[in-house]
């Protein structure tokens, strides 16, 4: 699993939960099934693209910083 | 590891676009199929007949959207009264509440009349106390007030929004294990750049093999098989008379 993966996963997941948080705290109405479906899809859409960008981001600098680290650490 | 990798992505792809697709498909779903939120409708009325619900005194009518909820306390009792009136008799046999979420009637309250009889206008009391879920569940949902004939048929139904509140504001058991799976999420996503070194490919060789194992060791196996009925794992039978 790379770290685009993970962020995905995590996106999605993070997204349906905002759409059922924002129903219980009275801001969103899922009492029908089709706009419902429609505030969750779009929310996992939008969450696992945001997450997928985050963990690529976060991917690449860690990567980053542990090349810079292995570079500087003395050679034994 | 390439291919692998380009596989992987289309199969990413493909499924971004499915994704899509039924978003599109969803969105695009005619009005007249979506439910009617917030509107009232009449199956068979007779002529000039009215019906009104109030909700402690007040017409259910002005709270027709989420933004004109009314707030309740789910631990309290409301008292509902469905009247109606007209010129003509109907004849109402039941009066029914329905609380929906996700399409699906959560909860249904029912005041069923017995020997329900035609007039031409009349009243029926309706008490709610929706307390087997203070504790679960809270926000707003859409609640249906129908007036039943004898035959089952809706004579009239009316939609209407409340914004239930949990005990004490925020001790509802969904709420509080959403927020918990978002902290946890959150803390996932920022932790994320960490499976970035599990994919990656180790820029310097593996470590050496481990120290060669003892010299007589390979010479082991054809001992056995010499031997004929020896196992391999057991151990070589010591020489015998060979030893001079």
């Amino acid at each position: 699993m790379s770290a685009t993966t993970h962020g995905l996963g995590c996106g999605v997941v993070l997204g349906l939960v905002i759409v059922l948080f924002l129903q219980q705290v009275g801001s969103l109405d899922l009492s029908d099934l089709v706009p419902a479906l429609e505030y969750l899809i779009v929310g996992a859409l939008i969450g696992g693209i945001l997450g997928a960008l985050i963990g690529w981001a976060l991917g690449r600098a860690y990567l980053s910083h542990q090349a810079a680290s292995e570079a500087t650490a003395p050679s034994k | 590891m390439r291919p692998s990798r380009e596989r992987a992505r289309k199969s990413i792809f493909a499924g971004a676009l499915l994704v899509l697709a039924v978003a599109l498909l969803l969105v695009n779903i005619p009005t007249q199929g979506r439910s009617s939120s917030g509107s009232s409708f009449v199956l068979q009325t007779g002529a000039g007949t009215s019906y009104i619900v109030t909700w402690n005194g007040n017409d259910v009518s002005s709270y027709s959207t989420v933004s004109a909820a009314r707030s309740i306390d789910f631990t309290q009792s409301v008292t509902l009264e469905y009247n109606w009136s007209g010129t003509a008799p109907v004849t109402i046999s039941d009066a029914r509440l329905q609380m929906y979420y996700f399409g699906f009637a959560m909860s249904t309250r029912d005041q069923i009349v017995t020997n329900p009889v035609a007039k031409a206008s009349g009243s029926i009391p309706l008490t709610w106390t929706p307390i087997s879920i203070n504790y679960v569940l809270e926000g707003a949902y859409r609640l249906t007030a129908s007036f039943l004939a004898p035959n089952g048929t809706t004579m009239f139904s009316e939609n209407f929004y409340v914004r239930g509140n949990a005990p004490l504001g925020f001790v509802a058991l969904v709420p509080i294990v959403l927020l918990l799976i978002a902290i946890y999420e959150v803390y996932g996503i920022l932790r994320s750049g960490r499976y970035a070194a599990i994919g990656r490919k180790p820029s310097a060789p593996p470590p050496a093999a481990p120290p060669a194992s003892p010299a007589t060791e390979p010479t082991a196996p054809t001992e056995a098989a010499e031997g004929g009925s020896t196992p391999p794992s057991e151990p070589s039978p010591p020489a015998s008379g060979g030893s001079s």
